[in-house]
Formats: C-alpha cells, sequence, structure tokens
C-alpha cells in the first residue's frame, strides 16, 4: 500500500476515534447512541495495535522471527506443538474471556457510561493489552514457564512466593464472589434454577456420551449439549408455571449458597472427564456463540443509550457499591482493562502453542483486545436500561427498602424515575416474580441484554427466553470457573502441603483430596456465606475485594516484566510496564486504605465493624466478617509493598551496576520454519 | 488519443498489482473457514486427541479416548479458567 495511502487511512481513523471519544465525553443532557462507543472502542484498539504494540514489539521486546519458540524446540505433540497463530489467539481469547468482563462494567455503569468506558479503552492499550503480551512473551522466551516460576527467577524468592499467595488469594476471592453473583441470580427463580440445575445432568451425559459413543468428537457432543440447554430453558418456563415443580426450584438465597458449596466439593473430587471437562466445553461453546450474538445484536439494533455519561454517584454514594469514582471505578472495572489472572494464561498453554515470536503481538495484545470489547458490549447492555431500572435491579434492599413502592420511591428521588408497575411489568416479561434487589450485576446484564436481542430478534415475545439464555449463559459460565478453580487451588495447596507431608502432595491420594477440597471449598464458601447473609448484599463489600486481588496478581505480573526489561538493558522503555504498574499500586493502595480505614461505614469495612459494635442488636457474625474482610484487604496489601520492594532493590542493583544485567532465558536456537510458514 | 507508452505501461503495471492484490485477499478470503474450524478443534481439543493418536498410532476408539483423557487429565485440571 503507498505511504500516503496508509498516512490517509490512519488519519482517518484517528479523526474518527477522536470524535467519537468527543460525542461520548461531551454530550451532557441528551442520550446517545451505543454505536459511538463500538466505533470509539475500535479505532482506539486499531491505533493501539497498529502503533503501539508495534512499538514494544519492535523496541522493547525486540521480537525475533528467526528465533526457534519452546513449541518449535520442544515439541512433543502433547504440550509444546507449533499452532496456527489464528488458532493460537481463538483458544487463548477462549481462556481469558470470563464472567468478570461482563460483570464488571455493569457495576461500574452506577458512575454512569464515561468512566468505565473511559478506563475499559485507555486501561487495555496501555495496561491489560501490555501486561498480556509481554507476559506472554517472556514466557515463550523461557520455555513457556508460569509466571510464578519467573517471578521467583528474575524478582526473587519472595516475588514467586507473593505470587503464589496472591494466586491463591484470588481464586479464593473471585469463586466467592463469582458465586454470590450466581445465587443472586438464581434466588426465587424457579426458571433460572431449572435450567442451571439441567445443565449438571446435561454436563455428565455429555461426559459419557463423549467417551462411550462418539469418542473424541467434542463439538458434535457440545452441540449437542447446547441443544439440550435450549431445551432446558424452553422447559424451566414449564417449571416456573407449573406449581408444583416450581416449588422444588424456587430457593432462597442461602439455600442456593448451600447448593453451590456442596457443587463446589462434588466437581473437585469427580473424574475430569465426567464433569469438569463437558461443563467446560460447553460453556466455550455458549460463551463464544452469545459473545458473537451480542456484539450483532448490539450492531443490528444500535440501541440508544439510556444511563447518563455521569451520575451524582460519582461522589461516593452509589447504591450498587459505596465509593468514589477514583479508585473504586478502577477495581471494579478489572478483567476488561486489566486482569492479573490473565497473566497467568499468558505465562500457560498458550506460549507452548505459538509457533513463531512475532506472533506473540497478535495473540497477547490481539486477544485482550477481544476481551476489552466483551467488556464495552457489557456496558452498553447495562447502559440500555433506564436508569431508573437499572438501579431497582442492582440496588440492595438495605439500601432501598424491601417495598416495591419504597424502593421505586426511593430511586425516583434520585432522580431517576421508576414505578413499581413498571418494574412489575418487566418481571413479569421476564418470566420473574420480582426484579427488585438482584445484585451482583448478572441479572441487569440479562436484561439489557434481552433487551437487545428482543429488539433485535423475535421482539417482545421473546423477552423472557433471552432473558433466561442470559442467565444460564452467566451462571454456566461461573459455575465452569468454580469448578475449575476449585479444583486448581486444590492442586495449588496439594503442591505447597506435600512439601510438609509426601502423601498429602499425592494428587491421587483420597483422604488428601477431600481434605484439601474441603479447604478450598470451605475458604471461598466462607465468603459466599458471608455475602449472603449481608444485608448490603455482598457485592459491594466482596466485588472491590476481589478487584484489589486481581489487580494485585496484575501488580506481580507488571513488576516481573518491569524487572525483566531493565535486565534486558532496556531501562529507557522501562515507562511501558512501570507506568501501569505505578498507577495500579496507586489504585490498589488508595481503594484498600478506604475499604480499610474509611469512616464512611458503607465503605471502610472496621467503621463499619464499630457502627454495627455501638448498635442496639449487635450481630457479632457481621462484625467479625468486617474485621476478616480487612484483615484480607491489609494482607494483600502488604504483599503488593512486598513485592514492590523486592523489585525496585532488584531494578537498583542492576541500574546502580551491582549486579550484572542478566535474564534467564532460553539461549538462542534459530528456527527451522520457512519464512513465509503462515 | 495517443497516450506515452510509459504511462500506458505504468497503467497496466498497476492494473495487475490491483488485481495481484485481490487475488490474495480471495486467498486469505478462502482459507478463513478451515482456520476457524482448526481454531474450534483446538479449542474443543480435538486436534489434541487427533495429535495424541498419531503419536501413540492408535485408532479413535473407546479406549483410546480414555487414554487420551487420563493423560490430560492432570493438565486440564491444572488449566484455571480465567475471571
Amino acid at each position: 500500500m503507498p505511504k500516503t495511502l496508509s498516512v490517509l487511512i490512519w488519519l482517518s481513523v484517528a479523526l474518527l476515534g477522536a470524535l467519537a471519544l468527543a460525542t461520548i465525553a461531551l454530550h451532557r443532557g441528551e442520550q446517545i447512541n451505543a454505536m459511538w462507543l463500538v466505533v470509539a472502542a475500535v479505532c482506539t484498539y486499531a491505533l493501539g495495535y497498529r502503533f503501539y504494540s508495534k512499538f514494544i514489539a519492535a523496541r522493547v521486546l525486540a521480537l525475533d522471527a528467526q528465533r526457534a519458540t519452546p513449541a518449535e524446540r520442544l515439541e512433543n505433540g502433547r504440550d509444546f506443538v507449533p499452532t496456527n497463530k489464528w488458532v493460537v489467539f481463538g483458544h487463548h481469547f477462549a481462556a481469558i474471556a470470563g464472567p468478570g468482563p461482563l460483570v464488571g462494567p455493569v457495576l461500574a455503569a452506577q458512575f454512569g457510561y464515561l468512566p468505565g468506558t473511559l478506563w475499559i479503552l485507555a486501561g487495555a492499550v496501555f495496561a491489560g493489552c501490555v501486561q498480556d503480551f509481554v507476559i506472554l512473551l517472556f514466557s515463550v522466551r523461557r520455555d513457556g514457564k508460569s509466571l510464578t516460576e519467573m517471578a521467583r527467577e528474575e524478582v526473587g524468592r519472595l516475588g514467586g512466593l507473593v505470587a503464589y499467595l496472591a494466586v491463591i488469594s484470588i481464586i479464593v476471592i473471585l469463586l466467592g464472589v463469582c458465586s454470590l453473583v450466581v445465587v443472586n441470580a438464581l434466588k426465587a427463580s424457579p426458571w433460572g434454577t431449572f435450567t442451571i440445575a439441567m445443565t449438571i445432568p446435561i454436563a455428565l451425559l455429555m461426559g459419557v456420551y463423549l467417551r462411550t459413543l462418539r469418542p473424541g468428537k467434542v463439538l458434535e457432543t457440545s452441540a449437542l449439549g447446547f441443544v439440550l440447554v435450549m431445551l432446558a430453558i424452553w422447559g424451566g418456563q414449564w417449571a416456573s408455571q407449573t406449581p408444583s415443580v416450581a416449588g422444588w426450584f424456587t430457593l432462597t438465597a442461602p439455600a442456593l449458597a448451600i447448593l453451590i458449596i456442596v457443587y463446589g466439593f462434588a466437581a473437585s473430587a469427580l473424574p475430569v472427564w465426567l464433569l469438569l471437562a463437558p461443563r467446560d466445553y460447553l460453556s466455550t461453546f455458549v460463551k463464544l456463540g452469545t459473545i458473537a450474538l451480542l456484539a450483532l445484536g448490539i450492531v443490528a439494533f444500535h440501541p440508544t443509550l439510556r444511563m447518563p455519561p455521569l451520575t451524582r454517584f460519582i461522589d461516593g454514594s452509589g447504591p450498587v457499591f459505596a465509593g468514589n469514582v477514583f479508585p473504586f471505578a478502577f477495581i471494579t472495572i478489572a478483567c476488561g482493562a486489566i486482569s492479573g489472572f490473565h497473566s497467568l494464561i499468558s505465562s500457560g498453554t498458550t506460549p507452548k502453542l505459538i509457533r513463531r515470536e512475532t506472533e506473540a503481538r497478535m495473540v497477547g495484545y490481539g486477544a485482550m483486545m477481544a476481551e476489552s470489547m466483551v467488556a464495552i458490549m457489557a456496558m452498553i447492555a447495562a447502559c440500555v436500561l433506564e436508569p431508573g431500572i437499572y438501579f431497582a435491579v442492582n440496588s440492595p434492599a438495605g439500601i432501598v427498602g424491601q417495598a416495591p413502592e419504597a424502593a421505586a420511591a426511593t430511586i425516583s428521588a434520585w432522580g431517576f424515575p421508576v414505578t413499581a408497575t413498571e418494574m412489575h411489568s418487566l418481571a413479569q416479561s421476564v418470566g420473574e416474580q420480582t426484579l427488585y434487589n438482584r445484585t451482583g450485576g448478572a441479572p441487569a446484564f440479562a436484561v439489557g441484554m434481552a433487551h437487545i436481542f428482543s429488539n433485535s430478534l423475535g421482539g417482545q415475545a421473546l423477552m423472557a427466553i433471552w432473558y433466561h439464555f442470559a442467565i444460564m449463559f452467566e451462571a454456566l459460565f461461573i459455575l465452569t470457573v468454580l469448578d475449575a478453580g476449585t479444583r486448581v487451588g486444590r492442586f495449588m495447596v496439594q503442591d505447597a502441603l506435600g512439601h510438609v507431608w509426601k502423601p498429602l502432595g499425592r494428587t491421587s491420594w483420597y483422604p488428601s483430596i477431600l481434605a484439601t477440597s474441603a479447604l478450598i471449598v470451605g475458604a471461598w464458601g466462607y465468603f459466599l456465606w458471608q455475602g449472603v447473609r449481608d444485608p448490603l448484599g455482598g457485592i459491594n463489600s466482596l466485588w472491590p475485594l476481589f478487584g484489589i486481588a486481581n489487580q494485585l496478581l496484575a501488580t506481580v505480573a507488571l513488576c516481573v516484566a518491569t524487572t525483566i526489561i531493565i535486565k534486558m538493558g532496556k531501562a529507557r522503555y522501562a515507562a511501558v510496564t512501570l507506568v501501569p504498574l505505578v498507577w495500579l499500586v496507586a489504585v490498589t493502595f488508595t481503594g484498600s486504605w478506604h475499604k480499610i480505614f474509611d469512616p464512611n461505614p458503607r465503605i471502610g469495612f472496621l467503621s463499619h465493624a464499630a457502627q454495627l459494635a455501638s448498635g442496639s442488636g449487635v450481630n457479632a457474625r457481621l462484625i467479625f466478617n468486617d474485621r476478616l474482610d480487612a484483615l484480607v484487604t491489609g494482607t494483600l496489601i502488604v504483599m503488593v509493598g512486598l513485592i514492590l520492594i523486592e523489585s525496585a532493590a532488584e531494578w537498583m542493583r542492576v541500574l546502580s551496576g551491582r549486579k550484572q544485567a542478566r535474564v534467564k532465558e532460553s539461549p538462542f536456537v534459530a528456527t527451522t520454519f520457512a519464512e513465509d510458514q503462515g | 488519443m495517443n497516450q506515452p507508452l510509459s504511462a500506458s505501461r505504468s497503467r497496466t503495471a498497476s492494473g495487475a498489482k490491483a488485481l495481484q492484490s485481490i487475488r490474495r485477499f480471495a486467498a486469505r478470503l478462502k482459507s478463513c473457514p478451515p482456520v476457524f474450524t482448526a481454531a474450534l478443534r483446538e479449542i474443543f481439543d480435538e486436534s489434541a486427541y487427533t495429535r495424541f493418536l498419531n503419536r501413540k498410532q492408535m485408532v479413535s476408539s473407546r479406549e483410546a479416548y480414555a487414554a487420551f483423557c487420563c493423560e490430560c487429565e492432570a493438565a486440564k485440571a491444572r488449566r484455571p479458567r480465567c475471571c
């Protein structure tokens, strides 16, 4: 392409992006079309990929197409397999896309669409994509080593320990908060509960079908499972309308929590092929299909955003969760902007599949852009709802009251008009008894998604089916994270305990399996139970905790990346990872400080405990939970501090010449792949 | 009407170049469905199963799939699903 034409095209993209960003940022008092968000996102990602990632690839990392990757050098047809870059891209995206980018933006929409959208775009381009890209490349250059191993080798023993503890903490908190999202979506919802309950026998059936009838035909089995799940959604309507059946599936939040805890324990102890693997396949099948469908729906329907760009709740008085826009918007939206969890995937399976170093850019940076786009779609789904409806669904009863009229009056008094009749007819149209106080983000996302889908396909008649399709999609997603996460956590605990007493480390020894499963399930189950019993809905305290834990892991990843860049002799480019690191430290430290010490009892754990202690009906359990959350937050921050100190000391040693700058990369081996092999 | 020869040549060359780009684009478009299918097969472990069969010189059967599941059980169970 002639250079002038290329310059003109990129100039047009930049101008269009600037126009879209100006439109979403500067419009006040009038509603804008959701397509402006899509255009702003696409242009920002295109520019970020074309220029920033290219700069990082060429100047900072110096990607070398001639250097053989571990997939080539260590090819064994099992873990190390040179794979087409698009195939790796799809594989990596399917692994990093989870419920986080769907739930976080929906919760952060309480500030209006603007803060969350800007953070998703800037965070992804300058932080999240960079983290995923550099960690992937560094792992590729170290034979596919994990983040924990790289932290131990490049930063120090303490770095390795902090990375290990961060991974365990994030898994426990993530599983607790994710299961709470499912509980809040399914409580008193026979339709939703029936559908999700049916996914368990469907997954078991898939496991048996795959193992005995059609060995290895996973796509076919997943398609069959999908058809059965669609039938389960349809059957859910029947179940909810048949009083004798509905009674079985109309469950309270505590009952659901107990069932999920029992399920998590069973899933951890059952053979992988029977439940975990088929559910994982089914979830991935539904996930990829639904994300594509949602993108098409948004483009086809191009809805108007009803939520204003900024709401009054940027001052910290929000009903969904309390806290100022800074830092809480940046903690609430983790996965769509930057997620530490991705560094585990980038240093897991993916580096063992990359065929050429140069392809790490598209896979690492590119897949995170796609994930960020999912977050933008979630933001759109939340903001197409009337704000009154959004707040009625997402506000806990402790804030707006139990009675529909009282809740509608409170929300209307905030300037977001909604009536009890409106909420009642909306609940009826989606096949629910009520939509009030369904905190956690999933139901609000499901209503928004059903609104988009029903306007693009099927009209209002299909609103209830689409709503329950969305609930099924999210719950299936989350339960997959739950059973896989419990098992991963169990293995990590077994690995650690194996150093204390060898038999505990044996992953096939049943007493050890049961004990460590109980330990992990007990840990996240406690957080789930705490959330279920919390009169403020639980999300208020647990989601920020999850955000802090996730950003802690990102801090570890960025510390490792900065250390390696400095050791590579590229200190002048260290800002590429250092700036996002400084930002994350500012966000996590400020957020943690508020969560522990803020005098507002809705924000600070300790002030809430003090308020409860001084009240008339002292609830010792709630006070203990607040103090435990404060302790967990404090511990996370101490860990961030420790890895920062250790990393900074290592940087100083290298920069001052006291330590020789030497990275622990695998030696260079020239590739034997032909240049044009695509 | 007579144009200089060099102008006519350069127009022919640019036309050929454009045609070549279109052909290249069409070829890329043609390769999309197989790549898409390959991505799905990789995501859903069908490719891994095929590689397993090739490596072990086996044909697909219940026993072969059970052995495959057994081999990748540890790796699969340790693979976190992202948030």
